[in-house]
């Protein structure tokens, strides 16, 4: 929503003042995503120094809580909110650093199981959400925007495909409002989920990546059960984000059939617009670190960078979570998307259980 | 009016990417001239 709203405002104002009016909403986010790591240091040094059992929680999700906390009670004043709009950069730095922690053989291998399970996830969950906006009364294009949101990738996917299906400005909000906010519950679910099934890392890692739907909560996801998985978290939600061309060109056309407007002109041109341009540069990091571009002190510091690149973003995910707001949404759209983000999970999680079986991980 | 917003967020999405890139490209570039050296965490 924050997102959306930040988009519509945007002038082609100057760069010192666009500068300017981020800088206290990064300020914002930094101390929040710095009383998460706090915070997380602190309750662990106290249970040693007292010898107390208390489980360890991640700064992430402190992150997340403090900013849930300060966006739900005391609110987020307007000075804040281009800045804090400002995490979805941080997310696709972050991501294009953490390139160099992968080998570009591990990505075409990984990239490639990704792939197969993200192209049977998207058919099994497109006729599934249309199913049941049908079921439930939706129009049809809110329930293309639910349906594009909940399989490819959240927020940006239903932005995408509202231009090209020419969907009204309310049911946008509605599809981006339910994504959020499942979004946010997927975050407290699918970690113990996968503790309680004994999943590894890897295997956790591509069931958050396929199975959470915007891409800062897929990787906090990941990150919520531990490094190792949010690095597989990121490559599954990067091969599933750059499947948004090919399914958004699939509805213009449908939709531009259906009513009655010119079809796409030249779709080669379409798929390359609509195509993420981060996972270009996460393919080139990635290149680099495979060509022993950086030594593995560098490679360090670039894996670093990109966890504090993510401390904001985690920062952002809860400080943009206003759920007054979501209310003001309606139930039926967020019925639907949490119907469907149930059966999604379970497809998600059979495919990866299965795929683990056959595939080694 | 409505095409006008698609434009603006369509304009906006890609520069979003493009900034993203180069600053990370920008560090990585940083951190291989050993200008920035053991970031830490």
């Amino acid at each position: 929503m924050a997102s959306s709203t930040a988009v519509l405002r945007a002038e082609p104002i100057q760069l010192p003042k666009r500068l300017l009016a981020i800088l206290p909403g990064i300020g914002l986010l930094t101390i929040v995503g710095l009383a998460g790591k706090v915070l997380e240091k602190s309750i662990n040094t106290y249970s040693k120094a007292h010898h107390l059992v208390f489980p360890n929680i991640e700064y992430v999700l402190w992150a997340i809580l403090i900013g849930l906390l300060i966006s739900n009670t005391i609110g987020v004043a307007e000075v804040f909110k281009p800045g804090i709009a400002t995490y979805e950069f941080w997310l696709k730095t972050g991501i294009v650093l953490l390139g160099a922690r992968f080998l570009l053989a591990d990505v075409l291998k990984l990239g490639a199981v990704s792939l197969t399970l993200v192209l049977i996830e998207l058919i099994l969950s497109i006729g599934f959400m249309t199913l049941l906006g049908r079921i439930f009364g939706l129009s049809p294009k809110l329930t293309t925007l639910l349906a594009v949101g909940s399989s490819i990738c959240g927020v940006s996917a239903i932005i995408a495909t509202k231009g090209a299906i020419e969907a009204d400005d309310e049911d946008a909000s509605f599809a981006i409002a339910a994504i959020l906010a499942l979004g946010a519950l997927a975050l407290f679910t699918f970690p113990p989920i996968g503790h309680w099934l004994g999943m590894n890392d890897r295997v956790y890692g591509l069931w958050a990546g396929t199975g959470v739907d915007n891409t800062a909560e897929a990787v906090a996801a990941g990150a919520l059960y531990s490094d190792a998985a949010a690095k597989i978290a990121v490559l599954a939600k990067t091969t599933r984000n750059a499947m948004i061309g090919f399914v958004v060109l699939g509805y213009a056309l449908y939709w531009a059939a259906r009513d009655g407007r010119q079809a796409v002109g030249n779709k080669a041109a379409f798929l390359w617009q609509k195509f993420p341009k981060f996972v270009l540069g996460f393919l080139l990091i990635s290149l680099l670190a495979s060509l022993s571009i950086f030594n593995k002190d560098q490679v360090n510091s670039l894996a670093n960078l990109s966890r504090w690149a993510f401390l904001l973003t985690f920062a952002g995910v809860g400080l943009r979570i206003n759920f007054k707001e979501m209310k003001k949404q309606g139930i039926r759209p967020f019925i639907v998307g949490a119907l469907g983000e149930v059966v999604i999970a379970a497809i998600t999680l059979g495919l990866v259980l299965g795929a683990s079986k056959i595939v080694k991980m | 009016m409505a095409d006008q917003v698609v434009e603006k967020k369509a304009a906006r999405s890609l520069s979003l990417d493009g900034w993203a890139v180069a600053i990370a490209l920008l560090l990585a570039a940083l951190v291989r001239l050993g200008v920035l050296k053991h970031v830490g965490w």
